[in-house]
């Protein structure tokens, strides 16, 4: 009988080691690379449609959301967060990006504001990993459509948070406050710190700034 | 071992549920089952998980050295989970984004590992590619439950659809866990998955 070929020899135990995980690691790979183009495709769509979102420009699917955005906007060279100027009927409106800590990483928000600065156009989320389904909510269309037409307030719009937040929506787009997540304070406080320093952004946008 | 198709089925649907009699990946029964929705693709993302998992080490299993056979099994699983969540982002960007962290999460259930330790590691590569599913499915009937009166009182709504009549008010404890510790500061009881599912199985 053949002698049983021994598993536990350190040079097997190396060499299968490093085999197997360079074989895993380029299927990894592979897919990757396959998969890069579109990945990079979909990101581009994604950014596009957060900004026409912000703006409050409609758009039914992903074509005409390139058109819109070739036509309408406009990136500002040399802005660093993005910023972004779109040409409306009633003027100059700006759209910029903002990225804050929420309560488990990186929030990234874009915010739109005509000249004036008096009312948010909207917000638009374009990355987020707060807790699915209580943070995670505030990429929910009822939180978001809250900010559409939202009065400015002394450089803020305020997020009610905790037992005061009703979290369905706040219908007065005049008081400068809108409705936070109930069961998300610290997501509902953290997007308002966002927002403020979006707004800030976007004076300094407005006002020539890069 | 020579078990019946059949019999892992409803062994691993009851009477050796992962969750309830195994008492594995109990961590994620809190963290993700505050919603239906999520629920089903986290659970629908494990069963897969698993399933391919336990094939691909049950085909390997005579070539694993014991000294490194967990490292090789996490290695598995990772390449399983990660490819799913390169094809989700090439090809379902929006269920990608909403899911968020889920995706990644699913490495670290302790089922996986567990099912890849128990069976697959002395079992044909078929049959543990069936014993993973239906270890899925278990776990998926006990979350899904869990789930169904979570949301139900927690946001008054199934699967996003409101059932609860207009004036009912959501029970917010039941989508949360942190106000359940004394003081509030529950580090531990936290229900997000990013600190609940990484604490282990």
């Amino acid at each position: 009988m053949k002698k049983k070929f021994d598993r536990e020899n350190i040079a097997y135990v190396v060499v299968f080691s490093f085999v197997v995980c360079a074989v895993f690691v380029a299927g990894l790979a592979a897919a990757n690379e396959a998969t890069a183009d579109r990945v990079r495709a979909n990101r581009e769509f994604a950014s596009q449609a957060a900004v026409l979102d912000a703006l409050g420009i409609a758009y039914a699917d992903p074509a005409e959301a390139a058109g819109l955005y070739a036509n309408a906007v406009r990136p500002i060279e040399g802005a660093v967060p993005r910023a972004y100027v779109a040409e409306r009927p009633d003027g100059l409106h700006y759209a910029v990006e903002m990225t804050g800590a929420g309560l488990w990483g990186a929030i990234t928000i874009v915010a739109a504001a005509g000249e004036s600065l008096e009312r948010l156009d909207g917000i638009q989320i374009i990355a987020q990993n707060e807790t699915p389904g209580l943070g995670g909510r505030i990429d929910e269309p009822w939180f978001k459509e809250q900010f559409r037409g939202e009065r400015i307030a002394g450089g803020r719009v305020r997020i009610s948070a905790g037992a005061e937040a009703g979290g369905s929506g706040a219908k007065n787009p005049d008081d400068g406050l809108v409705d936070g997540v109930s069961g998300a304070t610290r997501t509902s406080q953290a997007m308002e710190l966002i927002l403020a320093k979006a707004i800030a952004r976007l004076a300094e946008v407005a006002g020539g700034g890069k | 071992m020579s078990a019946k198709p059949g019999k892992i089925f409803i062994d691993n649907l009851w009477f050796n549920n992962p969750v309830l009699i195994q008492v594995l990946g109990i961590c994620s029964t809190l963290a993700v089952t505050n919603n239906v929705r999520n629920t089903l693709v986290m659970t629908v993302g494990v069963s897969l998980a698993t399933a391919f998992s336990s094939w691909t080490l049950s085909l390997m299993k005579d070539l694993i050295p014991r000294k490194v056979r967990m490292i090789v099994q996490v290695l598995v699983i990772s390449f399983y989970v990660i490819l799913i969540d390169i094809l989700l982002r090439a090809y379902l960007p929006d269920a990608s984004r909403q899911l968020g962290p889920y995706v990644g999460l699913i490495i670290t259930n302790c089922i996986i590992m567990g099912r890849a330790e128990a069976f697959a590691a002395a079992n044909k590569p078929l049959i543990s590619f069936w014993d993973g599913l239906t270890s899925g499915i278990g776990y998926m009937a006990v979350l899904v439950a869990i789930a169904l009166v979570r949301e139900l009182l927690g946001f008054g709504s199934v699967l996003g659809f409101r059932v609860m009549p207009e004036g009912f008010v959501p029970w917010t404890i039941m989508i949360t866990a942190e106000r359940l510790l004394p003081g509030g500061h529950g580090h531990v009881a936290r229900p997000e998955p990013a600190g609940a599912a990484r604490s282990g199985g």
